[in-house]
């Protein structure tokens, strides 16, 4: 249950943002992220439907290349 | 494997390590990364993965389950619950409902979610029937419900709540006489919340190697490099090797909403028992929310001793580091994932689940 993804912010309305992860695109509560300053762009890790911590550009990425790893392997 | 994983596992091959090595994590995150990765083949030979007590639903206990198994049956309620929960046995003779799926399949409104926000979405879409959600899940998924509370929830919406901490069933094995770790994998996302700080405790304390780890296997492997390095000098201290995501105080927002609608109270986790401070229940200004308010759901103290897990399952030992799942032996021949016996098997993050979906089949 602990599984977070990465998602990138598109746009954000009080504490609700439109975030998008690979295409997916997903509402998003900010309400646990009161105390960053977060904008259009940014990356946040989201568990079931709540950003819990932001994180760099370049973990993102390599999150949804492990992401699509365990995808592959579940597949074969 | 991308070429910074193998650079740690060079560098964790190249170490001249005296004696066989134990490192436990305690998250089914860490345990499925780790197995679908095939790290352990990976690794010098002794070096020991252990999987602990990192599955929230294995560890919830019997009666809470068999509590909303008879509040659903009962009572006019849509009980809601994470999907995984909704397959997790009770001790009961057989032709009675062990689950709540074969509760749903009795008549009972039962439904999988899988947010607060679709809770939300079903509560207040049907505002004329009560609402159930029944939750079991560690700090990284506690602080999300903490969150719906303190934004406000409809009237016909409770919580029954089996929320555990993390540390605490860490603090349990150390404490006991035969930990069977010398190096812990401190989960990632349990720390984003609550802050890498919260494990020095297993450094100082205890003086175990530590290290907080995402679940790349980057990040695992270097986690693991870590705490050798910790053993091999003699110096146990706490590492960060999640710091994209992890800060060392975690995210004080979110510290501050569950300390705002949650109490931490001495809780009970499935076949280990009770753990001082390892529970979560409504503050006052919430227990209006707490099902256990609303509904009466008779604490039957004729079923404690049924609070077990099932009988001839070893959860209890894989939970506990004790065993890995397939020295467990219903492993593979009357316990898969199509029939389970224990919560291991069934939970996405029991660690019998994980092994099995791995490919470990004996």
């Amino acid at each position: 249950m602990c599984l977070a993804i990465p998602m990138q912010i598109l746009s954000i309305d009080g504490t609700t943002a439109r975030c998008s992860a690979n295409g997916v695109e997903r509402e998003v509560s900010l309400f646990l992220m009161q105390d960053r300053s977060l904008s259009m762009g940014d990356f946040v890790m989201v568990h079931v439907g709540y950003a819990i911590e932001q994180v760099q550009a370049i973990e993102a990425q390599r999150r949804w290349q492990l992401f699509d790893e365990m995808d592959r392997s579940a597949d074969a | 494997m991308s070429t910074e994983a193998k650079q740690w596992l060079s560098r964790i091959q190249a170490l001249k390590l005296p004696n066989r090595v134990h490192i436990i994590n305690v998250c089914g995150g860490h345990e499925r990364s780790i197995a679908q990765a095939g790290l352990r083949g990976l690794l010098p030979e002794n070096i020991e993965l252990i999987p602990g007590p990192g599955c929230p639903v294995c560890v919830c206990p019997e009666e809470d389950i068999y509590a909303a198994i008879q509040l659903a049956l009962s009572e006019p309620v849509t009980l809601l619950a994470y999907g995984d929960l909704l397959r997790v046995p009770v001790n009961l003779p057989k032709g009675e409902p062990r689950t709540l799926m074969a509760a749903r399949a009795e008549g009972a409104d039962i439904r999988p979610v899988a947010s607060p926000q679709e809770v939300l979405a079903i509560a207040r879409d049907n505002p004329e029937k009560q609402h159930c959600f029944f939750m079991a899940g560690f700090e990284t998924t506690t602080a999300p419900l903490a969150a719906m509370l303190a934004e406000g929830v409809p009237d016909n919406l409770s919580i029954l709540l089996s929320a555990r901490l993390t540390w605490p069933a860490v603090a349990l094995l150390l404490n006991s006489d035969t930990p069977g770790f010398d190096a812990l994998v401190a989960p990632g996302h349990v720390a984003a919340i609550m802050g890498a700080q919260q494990w020095s405790f297993v450094a100082q304390q205890h003086r175990v190697a530590t290290a907080v780890a995402g679940f790349s296997s980057e990040s695992l492997l270097a986690a693991f490099y870590s705490t050798l390095c910790q053993l091999l000098d003699g110096q146990p201290r706490l590492d960060n090797c999640y710091r994209d995501v992890v800060r060392d105080e975690g995210n004080l927002a979110a510290q501050r909403i569950i300390e705002q609608v949650l109490k931490v109270t001495d809780a009970h986790w499935r076949g280990i028992g009770v753990i001082a401070n390892s529970g979560y229940t409504l503050r006052d200004g919430y227990m209006k929310h707490d099902a256990r308010q609303r509904f009466s759901i008779v604490d039957d103290a004729q079923r404690h001793r049924a609070g077990l897990m099932p009988t001839g399952c070893d959860c209890t030992q894989v939970l506990l580091g004790k065993i890995y799942p397939n020295q467990c032996p219903l492993y593979g021949r009357s316990c898969t994932p199509r029939q389970p016996v224990g919560p291991c098997m069934i939970s996405d993050e029991g660690a019998c689940r994980i092994w099995w979906a791995a490919g470990v089949k004996s």
